[in-house]
């Protein structure tokens, strides 16, 4: 098993490497900051000087070392925006958005599970056209669009919940969870039916089933192991791109997590906070990563056998 | 068969589901607040969170909106109606000689540090942000590379000394807010210790900013215990916060963000225009340059896209600001003038084909996408190669601040200018000097006439600034003028507040109070 860790981390390293020169040489190519942080009417000696203060008069070689060599002492630089350090800033907003990817994970875990089995034990029910409504609605429609309509519906129309906010209590979290769950759930609930589908055709359910199982047996504790590791695969896909893919919904939410960060550190421009973003996120994902491979492994004998031969 | 690995997966679904819960436990502990207001306070709802609330960055919007006459105040203060300038921490000023003014301080203030305010604070400020080395917005915004020498006579008495007359120093010192002489003079600092009505209570990045009211204040006691700012990107949620009571003003709307009743639309001071970079054939031509001013229906602009919240424009500042033409010349729409124009310049050998584009930033104002498209489609029609171009804001700036780029074909930038400080020569220095920072051209002998006006005071000003106007739609062309604009804002009914030219860059609390 340790071995099958150390190669993937080893083979997971190359491409979090490449994201993070990748997000510092596009960040250098949308030009220079110096226009957002002086005044209109600067003067050249003054452009100089911030040019000279932040660093940005070395080649970019010599920032990229910089950078790099910074990583290695843990200083990931100060915002230009706040003057505050960059690596506070996106600790400080991380966890609002594993906050948000987590809750909204589990319950499209819990939600795929449900519909998918009844959808596959049950073709053509009731759970299996709101699995393929799901899937297509997940499949078409924006998300900046599910929020927004959902604040008329919600907070507007029915005055049920808040339209915004982090700190209202459970109740301003159901508007930006539900917005995020509905492509995880529709993705999932597809995977969970149809490797469900398949299960509960193969030639161990039949002998389960022959061998008296009831209907709830077979599907949780034959049918459902089995399709459990695809789902885990797929799931693990999606918290990449919830943790990632935030971004409108914490922008429209008012949501202080690393999207809304991000996305304010490109416009600003402020280098060192887009970099601590990135790297802090890719980072993650690489532990995520592995922590799927070692889920998948405990779920499937087959992938364990391999993995520790 | 063996049985199924059960502990394995009951400790894989609850590791996920503990990290969950307990990741969202540390919030719901927190939840007395529903958009970060208490009990009895004012909440209020913006459209970015400002990235410092340091005093000499207030020239900056975001930033501006909530410290200026909140937390920290100026020397003067300019009514934004009739443009005069008020008493704020000096009750009088005086031009004493040429070059210097004199002010006399009010006695009895106190820094909300308990620093008292006197001359040698106010010289601190002022130092501070104009004669540094600190880069403040305000020194650049304001004096540009003027520096100032600052005197203090005794304890309420101070004088500034410029080194040409400036008959408008105590306007320009209306931006300088004034800070604890306790504050750092090596660093901006993110929260200001000033003498304001309110002070910084609690600032949760990312979250909200909450201002408690200063107990010791010099003034009347503001309406409102304390103040919580909150910011929402979306537009349309920042109007909902207001309709569903879960905030009482928001401010930055467009026409369909949905405020419904509760919108409340004002003059602002911001003026819509094109810029005309003249460098470049064809754009170098006068008679494309007017073409592309015939082009514009700003009636129709007004009334369709700016749902009549706009007025149509022929100078680049509104009535309210000194050195207004009241009798400001609409350029008239007529594309067959424009086309004319065109091919006669065709006639003439000029490049009239060559492409140019229209280059505007993303989200400037409400529907400038469709604006540009309807200005892009007329240029057109008068025989232009016109391609849009949409930029965010730092790539604009390269295009809207000297030194432009150089070699990037003719283009035409959509502008918007607010004169916060109320003078003409905030907007003829940037705008329209040959050499100004924002500007693609001009004369000499518009130059001097400009720097003539600016040293002149009271109605001679006036007169002077008001016939640079025509002169530039006449002789210069390089603005298309389109419209001065309104804002919007969203208020509750359970708040008094009348919005004034100023509040897009100064939202002043004390001047808003509960309903009785």
């Amino acid at each position: 098993m340790t071995g099958f860790l150390r190669r993937r981390a080893f083979t997971s390293l190359l491409p979090l490497i490449a994201v993070l020169l990748g997000v510092f040489f596009l960040a250098r190519l949308t030009g220079d900051p110096a226009n957002l942080y002086l005044p209109v009417s600067a003067t050249p000696e003054q452009r100089q000087q911030f040019i000279e203060q932040n660093g940005l008069d070395d080649s970019v070689w010599a920032q990229m070392w910089d950078y790099l060599g910074g990583i290695l002492r843990l200083d990931f630089g100060e915002s230009l925006r706040t003057g505050e350090s960059a690596a506070t800033m996106a600790l400080r907003a991380f966890p609002a958005t594993l906050q948000l990817a987590f809750s909204t994970m589990l319950i499209a875990v819990a939600g795929a599970i449900v519909i998918g089995c009844w959808a596959a034990y049950r073709p053509n029910s009731i759970a299996d056209r709101i699995s393929s409504f799901l899937s297509m609605t997940a499949a078409s429609v924006p998300d900046f669009w599910f929020a927004i309509i959902g604040v008329w519906i919600f907070a507007v129309g029915l005055g049920w919940l808040p339209t915004s906010g982090v700190t209202g209590g459970m109740a301003s979290w159901v508007l930006p969870v539900a917005t995020l769950v509905i492509r995880p759930l529709g993705v999932l609930t597809q995977v969970v039916r149809g490797a469900m589908v398949s299960a509960l055709s193969a030639p161990y359910v039949r002998l389960a089933r022959s061998k008296g199982a009831g209907d709830l047996r077979v599907v949780t504790h034959h049918a459902l192991r089995n399709a459990a590791a695809p789902a885990l695969t797929v799931a693990g896909d999606l918290m990449v791109g919830l943790i990632n893919g935030a971004v409108v919904v914490e922008t429209i939410f008012g949501w202080p997590g690393i999207g809304k960060l991000m996305i304010d550190s490109i416009l600003g421009r402020d280098f060192a906070v887009l970099q601590a973003c990135v790297l802090l996120t890719a980072v993650s994902i690489f532990v995520l990563n592995i922590l799927i491979d070692i889920g998948y492994a405990l779920l499937d004998a087959r992938v364990r056998e391999k993995v520790s031969a | 068969m063996s049985s199924p690995p059960i502990p394995r997966k009951t400790m894989l679904l609850s590791a996920v589901l503990g990290v969950s819960l307990i990741a969202s436990g540390c919030t719901v502990a927190n939840s007395e607040y529903v958009t970060g207001g208490g009990a009895g306070g004012l909440r209020i709802v913006l459209p970015e969170e400002p990235p410092t609330l340091e005093a000499c960055q207030s020239s900056l919007t975001s930033t501006g909106v909530v410290i200026r006459s909140n937390i920290t105040e100026p020397l003067v203060e300019r009514d934004a109606d009739t443009g005069e300038l008020g008493p704020k921490l000096a009750t009088e000023w005086e031009q004493t000689s040429d070059e210097t003014w004199t002010f006399t301080l009010r006695e009895g203030v106190t820094f909300t540090d308990g620093t008292p305010f006197d001359a040698e604070a106010a010289a601190f400020t002022i130092d501070r942000a104009v004669n540094s080395d600190l880069g403040c917005e305000v020194e650049g915004y304001v004096f540009g590379d003027t520096d100032l020498d600052v005197k203090v006579v005794d304890d309420t008495t101070l004088t500034v000394t410029t080194p040409e007359p400036d008959p408008i120093l105590p306007l320009r010192l209306s931006f300088v807010e004034m800070v604890s002489p306790k504050t750092s003079t090596t660093e901006k600092v993110r929260v200001p210790i000033g003498t304001g009505p309110y002070e910084v209570a609690d600032w949760q990045a990312g979250q909200r900013l909450s201002l408690d009211v200063n107990p010791n204040y010099w003034g009347d006691a503001p309406g409102y215990q304390s103040v919580n700012y909150v910011w929402r990107a979306e537009g349309s949620v920042r109007a909902a916060m207001v309709t569903n009571g879960e905030a009482d003003i928001a401010t930055s709307l467009a026409p369909e963000d949905g405020a419904g009743e509760l919108a409340v639309a004002y003059r602002n001071n911001e003026t819509t225009a094109l810029r005309i970079q003249s460098d470049e054939p064809p754009l170098d031509d006068i008679r494309i340059r007017q073409a592309v001013n015939s082009v514009i229906d700003r009636n129709t602009l007004v009334q369709t896209l700016f749902e009549n919240l706009a007025t149509p424009a022929g100078e680049l500042i509104p009535e309210g600001v000194v050195g207004y033409n009241p009798d400001e010349k609409i350029w008239p729409y007529s594309p067959s003038e424009a086309k004319r124009l065109v091919d006669e310049a065709r006639a003439d050998g000029v490049p009239v084909d060559t492409e140019i584009r229209l280059i505007a930033r993303t989200g400037q104002f409400p529907r400038i996408a469709e604006t540009v498209e309807v200005i892009q489609n007329e240029l057109e029609k008068a025989g232009l190669n016109v391609k849009i171009q949409m930029m965010d804001t730092n790539t604009q700036l390269t295009y809207q601040i000297r030194p432009f780029p150089e070699d990037t074909g003719p283009y035409l930038l959509m502008i918007m200018h607010g004169n916060q400080a109320g003078d003409a020569a905030f907007t003829l220095d940037q705008y329209m000097l040959s050499e100004g920072y924002q500007s693609s051209w001009g004369t000499e002998e518009f130059d001097g006439m400009i720097r003539e006006a600016e040293a002149l005071k009271g109605s001679e000003r006036q007169a002077a600034f008001e016939k640079l106007w025509p002169y530039e739609q006449e002789k210069i062309v390089q603005y298309a003028y389109i419209a001065h604009m309104s804002a919007i804002l969203a208020k509750s009914a359970s708040v008094s507040y009348e919005p004034d030219s100023a509040t897009g860059d100064e939202m002043r609390l004390a001047e808003m109070s509960p309903v009785s």
